[in-house]
């Protein structure tokens, strides 16, 4: 059985960018569909449905298309949202992995902007099916095994 | 399907810290349920457990001497979850690559409203 305390402490994937604009640019580059679909799929694949409906509870639905015409839909709802500081959204997608995302805006200095993503990509057994401490797993419980086995 | 289910598996398993200790000792080579507890500060019935959860992964396989049944790292499973996390890693780089140029566009678009 897992405690909650080692909920608390499970490691999640982290991951930072500094983008050469101001806060107020970048969160516009969050916040309407005509720009995520421009950016948010990275290609090859193409975004061809969008829709972003940017505070809290609202909707984040977009459709990924692959080379070979495959979708992949990623239906989300925005959990929190606080303009230029913070974006939260849990998603759904193929293969029923579910992933909860949070994004920190903060101010780099000299007009610039850094974003932090933090994610949790976790999974539903049959066996844990129900139980809150059976929505386990995330990408850097793998990276720590593979740093300690390197 | 098969192969998310898979990943299921090994994700619950590697979900807590005490099995990743465990694959992380056998990734340097066997050992049996006893060499495994020592470490440890706990019983070997417990590791036990731990041992059949990885199993049920695929992330270990176990000896057929019925004594000490050594248990050995099976790479396999664990590279299919290495390979699956890192292609959502390149997927946030790679969007934010076009992020980055998504901004320089939107900045050039507004300096030139500002000039008319």
């Amino acid at each position: 059985m897992q405690t909650e305390n080692e909920q608390a402490k499970k490691p999640e994937l982290r991951l930072s960018r500094v983008f050469d604009a101001p806060r107020s640019l970048v969160w516009e580059a969050w916040s309407k569909a005509e720009y995520v679909q421009r950016w948010f799929t990275p290609a090859p694949l193409t975004t061809p449905r969008c829709e972003v409906d940017l505070r809290t509870g609202g909707v984040f639905y977009l459709v990924m298309k692959m080379p070979d015409g495959v979708e992949l839909p990623m239906d989300a709802r925005f959990v929190e949202v606080v303009p230029q500081e913070r974006i939260v959204f849990a998603a759904t997608i193929h293969g029923g992995v579910h992933v909860h995302t949070t994004v920190a805006f903060a101010d780099e200095g000299a007009g610039k902007t850094r974003l932090d993503v933090h994610q949790v990509y976790s999974h539903e057994t049959a066996a844990t099916r129900g139980a809150p401490q059976g929505w386990k797993s995330t990408l850097d419980q793998l990276a720590e095994v593979v740093r300690s086995i390197r | 399907m098969a192969a998310s289910n898979h990943l299921s598996d090994t994700f619950s398993a590697l979900a807590d810290p005490t099995r990743r200790a465990i694959l992380a000792r056998l990734a340097r080579g066997e050992a049996t349920v006893t060499e495994l507890a020592k470490p440890f500060a706990i019983s070997q019935p417990a590791i036990s457990k731990h041992l059949k959860v990885l199993e049920r992964a695929g992330l270990i396989s176990r000896g057929r001497d019925a004594q000490t049944r050594p248990c050995r790292f099976e790479v396999r499973r664990f590279k299919e979850a290495t390979e699956w996390m890192n292609r959502y890693r390149t997927h946030w780089e790679a969007s934010f690559d076009r992020l980055e140029t998504l901004l320089t566009e939107m900045k050039e678009e507004k300096s030139r409203a500002n000039r008319k």
